[in-house]
Parts: structure tokens; C-alpha cells; sequence
């Protein structure tokens, strides 16, 4: 019941009984994440008119997190690449990292060197001048 | 004299001063944004209007209005001044409100803030509203060089930094284009400029359209500390204001003197700072057994060096000043060295001809600086005054432009600024001179106060003495040397020269000069040489010579360095300095030395202790109460003692072998004269522009 609720009322839980209708009526889904978010597009890959190319959308697993979209799935959504994660081809690069949620407002918030809220120490006077070193 | 009555009182003023000059005798405050008392009356701010009876009857600018300009009243009453009227305060809130329609509303991060005349005078002339809906005039910002920023929306075209660099450091970069409200100050191509004294421009500028650029946007003026201190970029002294925030000094402004800079200081004086930062020794060094500098403590850098000591004989060991060395540590070191039986100690640049034992008035600048304005006539021997000395030459620039004046050069072709005649490159033409063979010489026996200026391209070379001796006998021939005139006037061009040479830091019975000990290290000769500072010598040449150097930065003598012993730089020392003309100053503690470096004459004090020849003090007070009580004029801070024209009688009779070869000066780049600039990032950039100047214009010739 506070499932349905929460699909009648709310568009960041999942998807909105609009989003519903229009996938099951037009989306063909493509894959899932290991978030389990779901990829759809155009039913047969059809060119959406309004856009020019084959419309591609994702529905969240529970709460709606743009950020949980992994580097792979995110080249797809935007049509960077055609070659989604789970198929052959794929490349995964060294620098795609995993998933990091937003840590604003928790103890591992980023502090600006110096912050008093931070864990490391203000730099000592010294830095007020470049030693020489010698070769 | 004339008789004016300015608010009421009637005072006697000079018929030919102004009336604002009038007024702030009279004690009256009148605002000014274009006036300047060192620049040429322009009258376009018109921030100084004042109600006159006796002359039109309309406000009037008072500073481009002269007392004589008014009428007495009918019955031979003195004319009359109002500054504090209803009338006048209303006609110049009318003036403030008209410069405050184009004037951007950015206070807050304006560099100028806390230090701005419009933000003062708007303090009591300004409507606290603004009754124009138009938008604001633009103007785009203009390149002028690596030391100015511009931020031309601010600019309320007032023209002093157009008049200074004119008048003053005689380069004409700036200009002013366009008119009405169209008009804009630009250096025309967006080009650098070109003078060594463009930073002036800086505090002239009444509000914010021209800040430092190295300065911007790095501290507001209250938080600073300002600590009063003296320049030791050249000879010159100027006195200077050190701002620093907690151990950074952030900035140096000038300070007024008018017998040394006026309100000027060089580029290099200015822009220093951020060498103060950099390259810094902050510990003791020691070369270890692999030939590479290991940091150490104090004490085990003493025991290195007492080691070596008391292995050598005092007659294999040597001591160099470098040119940025206070009197306290010069004496400290000469104190030292005497008790250790060393004679080889030098504190004068290479082939130096200079020697105390000729009498003070043998190597300083007799004339005085402020003398310049009183000469009729100069001869400048071996110097390029841009270089060696910019404000100098803007003194010298002055007196010119005063007129009947003649100038003339013997040594490198330079460009003064000024008109001069270039009379030939070296001995020869100094003795041709001496001979009449010269037109100039007529003009020199002419002159009523000759001035000599013997630089050191003249001086530090193998015939240095022989040249000083010739410079003395034409100033004595065409009557340069009297009772109540003294033209003779050495340039020095090291901070510590003078100071060096009033001690008598030079070699004892039987000691090495600076070049020659050198040599002598080079050779083997020497086994231990000190350093104080010194890095203008050739470091490389040392040979196997045991080095210990004692100074701040980095830079040639800490590389060849044996041991290194971290000392202060000058706004970090108190430390009595002795400019070119004898005055002697005092230099202040602005901030602390970084890390482990200590003031010099305290590491000279703990050294002496462990190589069992105690200096007898333990503090500044008790050096300096030794040294005053050995050489009494150095207890005379601000003050020149009076020298004898005959010191330079008796250096005329010297004579000697002049060489042929031309006076070639030893700064080749003036950005770049000792370590502290050397460190300067600022500077770094200074002198490639410069450099890329020469190279364009060779090219283009």
C-alpha cells in the first residue's frame, strides 16, 4: 500500500504511473546495473522524432540517484556508445571508479584544508616561506 | 611676500605659491585628487574649489590659482579665501557626485580599499545616493607591465601617473587619449613600461584603476604592521615601509625623505618581496664526506668550522662582505677575524680602487643627494645611473628639467632620460677633459657648483685608484672641490660599501683584496674563506678552499658552500646601513628569520665563542655601544659627517697608470643585483622583459 502510495504521489521513488504506462507501451528494456536500475529504449531501437535518435531512459531501483548510474551505463544514456556494459566490446578504463555516494552533511564531508571542522592540521608557519634545498 | 586671509587669518605667503599651498599653511584641509606637490599642475579634478573674494566670483580651483592672481579689496584689504562656506562644500559634492557617476560601486574588492582618496573624500563629500539611472561608462583594461594592474572603470583621469611618468621618470609611456568622456590612459601600443620607477605610479593613483599587481588582492592596509626601515637594493638608502601580516612581509612602500628618495623607490626596492619568500636557508649545512650539504645542528656546523680553524694558519684564511651586509656584522666580523690574526678581509667589490685610508671624503658621495638640485653642471664618470642608481637619476632628471644645466658622460652609451653629451667610453677622454681638450671642460670650469659622480664601473677595476685619483684632480682643476661646495662624488653600489669602508673592512698589513683572494683560493693558497653574504664574487673560482657562507638565500655561495649558516635578511634584522653620501640609517625588524636562521652578528657572537675568541657583547646594544664608542658618526642616525675637502685634494696627487679600457659598469641586468632578487619571482620577470626590450631594439637597429 505505501509502495503504491508512493508511486501515485512521489516521481523519486522508482517510476510515476505515467513513467509506468509509457514503458510498458513503448520501452524495451535494454539491462539492468548492479544497482539494479533498469535501461530501456524505443521499442526495436526506433528513431524517437523529437530527439533525431532512439530514446533512452533508465528507471531507479528505489531512490531516484543520478549518480548511481555507473561509467558504462552513463556512455550509453548519452549516446556516447551503442555497446552497453553487459555485451562484448565493452571497455572498462582504469580511471572509472566505483560508485561514491554525496557525503555532504556526513562525517566524511570534504573540509577545505585548514577547516577547523577537518582532520588534519593547519599547516605550521614555515609555510610562510620556500626553503632552499640543496642539489 | 604677499598678504592673503584664508578663513579669517591673515598670514604672509610667497606671491608665487598656490592658493591650496596657501591654505594648508593657513591649516586648512583642502581635497585634491590631481594635485601633487612633485608634479606639474594639471587642474582637472577639481576637488579643490575654494571661494575667493578678489578674484572671479566663482568657486575656483585653488590649486591651479596663485596667490598673486587675486586683487586686494578697494581699500588695500588683503583678498580673501573661504574652504569650509556653504558654497564650497556644495560645489565640491557637485564635483564628488560628477566623478562618482563613472565610478564602479566594487569598494569591497578593490585593492585600493582602506587606502583610497575618492573612499576618504566621499567620506565628507559624498550624497549618500546616486541620481543617474544610465548605465555607468566602460573601459576596457590596459596591459601596462608586469608590476601594474589596471583596472581602468575606477580611472577618474586625474593624470598623475601620465605627469610622473613624464616629468619624473622622463620616459613618456603613458598617455592619455580621447576626450570627453571617451578618454582613456594607456601606454598607446598596450606595451610594458619602461621605467625602473613605474610602481610609483601605483601610490600615486587616488583610487584603485592602478594597483600592484604582485600585491593584488593579498591583504587590506589595516591589517597590516608597518614597520619603518631603509632599502638595501643600491647604494642609495632609500627609506622605505615594510607591511607584513604575522612572519610574511607582504609589501614595501616608500617613505619620505626628502634629502635621500623624496617619495620615490625603485622597481627593484618595491618589487622585491616575494624574494624574501623563497630560496630561504632555514638550517645549518655541512658538505659531508660524499661532497653533498646534509642539514645539521648549530653545533655540529660550529665544530666543522672550529676544526678547520684552529688547523689553519691565520695567514690562510680569508673573509668576503657581500653587498647586502648591516655595519653590526661587518664590525662582528672584523672583530672576529682581528682576534684570529686575519688579515685578508675585504668587503669592497673586485679590483676595488677605493680605500679608507684616503680620508671619508675619498669614496663618498660628498656633493650629497639632495646637493644634486644645487648643481649647475655633472660629469658622470663610469656609471649608468638607470642601473646603479634610479633615483638618483630621477634627482638628476629634476635638476634638469629646473634648466641651466649641462650633463655629460664618459663610459657606456645609456639613456639617461635627459639630455646629455656623451664625451667617449674611458681614461682617455678623462684625461683629455683634464687637459681642455674637451668642450665640456669649459662648461665644468663655468659651472659655480661642478658635480663629479665617479660610478663603479670607473673605480672596481685593476686601475681603479689611478682613475680616482684623475676624477679627483679635474674636480679639483675646475674647481669642484671648495670650502662650501664639494662636487666630488663616489657612487657606491653595494648597500654595506660605505659601511664597509667606514669600519675599515678592508685588508689589514699584508691582506688579500676581494679579487685577490679569490685568486689566492684558486690557486690554493687559502684554506678557509668566509663569506659573508658575498655572491657577486666568482664562487666557482674558490678552488678547494674550505667555504663557510653566511647569508639568506640560496644562491651562488651557498651552492659552493662547505658549510652554510642561515642569516637574516634585512627586514629581518635591525642593522645600521651607511648610503653613498654617509648618512647613516637604521634599518628595522619587520619580521622574524625563517626556521633556524639567526641574525648574523649573533651566529659571528655563538661562532667566536666555540673557536675560544669571545666577542666581548652579547647583545645589539652592547655591539652597537662597541662600535659607536670605536667610530662615533656611525651613532649619528640621519645625519652625514661633515668630510674635508681635502681628503680629495690629497686623492688628486695620487696619480698613477690609467688602462685603456673603457668604463663598463658592473650591473649588467638591474633586476637582477643580489640574491634577495635573484630569489624574486617578480624580478625574474622584470628582467626577461627587459632583456627582450635590448634584443628588439638591436634587432630593429
Amino acid at each position: 500500500m505505501i509502495d503504491f502510495l508512493l508511486k501515485l504521489f512521489t516521481w523519486w521513488n522508482g517510476h510515476t504511473i505515467g513513467t509506468m504506462v509509457h514503458t510498458r507501451r513503448n520501452g524495451e528494456l535494454v539491462g539492468h546495473d548492479e544497482f539494479g536500475n533498469a535501461y530501456y529504449r524505443t521499442k526495436g531501437g526506433a528513431i524517437d522524432p523529437t530527439l533525431g535518435v532512439q530514446r533512452r531512459w533508465v528507471i531507479y531501483a528505489g531512490y531516484a540517484e543520478p549518480t548511481t548510474i555507473p561509467p558504462g551505463w552513463f556512455g550509453w544514456m548519452h549516446h556516447r556508445t551503442d555497446v552497453i556494459p553487459s555485451r562484448d566490446g565493452h571497455r572498462v578504463r582504469e580511471w572509472e571508479l566505483p560508485h561514491q555516494p554525496n557525503l555532504t552533511g556526513t562525517p566524511g564531508a570534504y573540509r577545505p584544508k585548514g577547516s577547523i571542522l577537518g582532520a588534519a592540521r593547519r599547516a605550521s608557519a614555515s609555510a610562510d616561506y620556500q626553503a632552499w634545498q640543496p642539489k | 611676500m604677499a598678504k592673503i586671509k584664508i578663513d579669517g587669518i591673515e598670514l604672509d605667503v610667497a606671491p608665487e605659491s598656490t592658493l591650496l599651498q596657501a591654505c594648508e599653511m593657513a591649516g586648512a584641509e583642502v581635497p585634491r585628487f590631481c594635485f601633487h606637490e612633485r608634479l606639474s599642475i594639471a587642474g582637472n579634478c577639481r576637488m579643490c574649489l575654494v571661494e575667493v573674494k578678489g578674484g572671479p566670483p566663482k568657486p575656483q580651483a585653488s590649486c591651479a590659482m596663485a596667490v598673486r592672481d587675486l586683487r586686494p579689496g578697494p581699500n588695500g584689504e588683503a583678498p580673501e579665501v573661504f574652504t569650509k562656506t556653504p558654497m564650497v562644500k556644495k560645489a565640491r559634492e557637485g564635483v564628488m557626485e560628477f566623478l562618482l557617476i563613472n565610478h564602479p560601486l566594487d569598494c569591497p574588492i578593490c585593492d585600493q580599499g582602506g587606502e583610497c582618496d575618492l573612499q576618504d573624500q566621499a567620506m565628507a563629500y559624498g550624497v549618500d545616493t546616486s541620481r543617474y539611472a544610465e548605465n555607468k561608462r566602460a573601459v576596457e583594461d590596459k596591459y601596462i607591465g608586469p608590476l601594474v594592474k589596471t583596472s581602468m572603470n575606477r580611472c577618474i583621469q586625474c593624470t598623475r601617473c601620465v605627469r610622473f611618468t613624464n616629468e619624473v621618470a622622463g620616459v613618456g609611456d603613458l598617455g592619455l587619449i580621447s576626450r570627453g568622456e571617451d578618454v582613456e590612459i594607456t601606454t598607446y601600443l598596450e606595451t610594458a613600461m619602461r621605467s625602473e620607477l613605474q610602481g610609483n605610479v601605483v601610490d600615486l593613483c587616488p583610487v584603485g584603476a592602478l594597483t600592484s599587481r604582485p600585491y593584488e588582492f593579498t591583504a587590506r592596509p589595516w591589517e597590516l604592521t608597518k614597520t619603518e626601515s631603509v632599502d638595501v637594493m643600491d647604494a642609495l638608502g632609500s627609506n622605505i615601509r615594510v607591511d607584513s601580516r604575522g612572519r610574511e612581509v607582504l609589501r614595501i612602500l616608500p617613505r619620505l625623505n626628502e634629502a635621500v628618495n623624496e617619495e620615490w623607490i625603485s622597481d627593484k626596492t618595491r618589487h622585491v618581496v616575494d624574494g624574501l619568500r623563497t630560496q630561504r636557508l632555514d638550517r645549518p649545512y655541512l658538505r659531508g664526506a660524499d661532497g653533498r650539504l646534509k642539514p645539521v645542528s648549530w653545533a655540529e656546523a660550529f665544530g666543522a668550522i672550529a676544526a678547520k680553524v684552529k688547523a689553519t694558519a691565520p695567514n690562510r684564511m680569508a673573509a668576503i662582505a657581500g653587498d647586502l651586509a648591516s655595519v653590526e656584522e661587518l664590525y662582528a666580523l672584523k672583530t672576529l677575524a682581528t682576534a684570529l690574526g686575519i688579515a685578508s678581509i675585504d668587503g669592497r667589490p673586485a679590483l676595488s680602487g677605493l680605500d679608507p685610508k684616503f680620508g671619508r671624503g675619498s669614496y663618498l658621495f660628498n656633493a650629497t643627494i639632495e646637493g644634486v638640485e644645487a648643481a649647475d653642471a655633472v660629469l658622470i664618470v663610469g656609471a649608468d645611473l638607470r642601473k646603479d642608481a634610479p633615483i638618483l637619476n630621477a634627482r638628476i632628471r629634476k635638476r634638469w628639467r629646473q634648466g641651466g644645466f649641462k650633463a655629460a658622460v664618459i663610459g657606456t652609451p645609456v639613456d639617461l632620460t635627459y639630455d646629455h653629451v656623451h664625451l667617449g667610453v674611458g681614461p682617455d677622454t678623462l684625461e683629455a677633459l683634464a687637459r681642455g681638450e674637451l668642450a665640456f671642460a669649459e662648461v665644468l670650469k663655468a659651472a659655480k657648483r661642478p658635480l663629479i659622480l665617479v660610478g663603479q664601473g670607473a673605480v672596481a677595476r685593476a686601475d681603479g685608484l689611478a682613475v680616482l685619483s684623475a676624477a679627483a684632480r679635474l674636480a679639483r682643476d675646475v674647481g669642484a672641490v671648495s670650502d662650501e661646495w664639494n662636487g666630488f662624488s663616489v657612487l657606491h653600489n653595494g648597500a654595506s660599501a660605505v659601511g664597509a669602508l667606514d669600519i675599515g673592512f678592508v685588508p689589514g698589513e699584508g691582506g688579500l683584496g676581494t679579487a685577490g683572494i679569490v685568486a689566492a683560493a684558486g690557486r690554493g693558497d687559502l684554506d678557509v674563506v668566509v663569506l659573508l653574504g658575498a655572491d657577486e664574487i666568482d664562487t666557482a673560482a674558490l678552488g678547494s678552499a674550505f667555504v663557510v657562507y653566511l647569508g639568506t638565500h640560496g644562491d651562488a655561495g651557498a651552492h659552493r658552500a662547505d658549510v652554510i649558516l642561515p642569516g637574516a635578511a634585512y627586514t629581518e634584522k635591525s642593522g645600521t646601513f651607511v648610503n653613498t653620501e654617509g648618512r647613516v640609517q637604521l634599518a628595522n625588524r619587520a619580521a622574524f628569520p625563517p626556521g633556524e636562521a639567526r641574525e648574523d652578528w649573533a651566529i659571528l657572537r655563538a661562532l667566536s665563542a666555540v673557536l675560544g675568541k669571545t666577542l666581548p657583547f652579547d647583545s645589539l646594544a652592547g655591539l652597537r655601544a662597541k662600535l659607536y664608542a670605536a667610530y662615533p658618526h656611525l651613532a649619528r642616525i640621519d645625519t652625514i659627517a661633515p668630510t674635508s675637502a681635502g681628503d680629495v685634494i690629497a686623492l688628486a696627487d695620487v696619480g698613477g697608470a690609467m688602462d685603456r679600457a673603457g668604463f663598463v659598469g658592473p650591473i649588467q641586468d638591474f633586476y637582477l643585483t643580489n640574491p634577495i632578487a635573484r630569489a624574486s619571482a617578480v624580478m625574474a620577470e622584470c628582467s626577461a622583459l627587459a632583456r627582450a626590450r635590448t634584443t628588439a631594439a638591436a634587432a630593429a637597429e
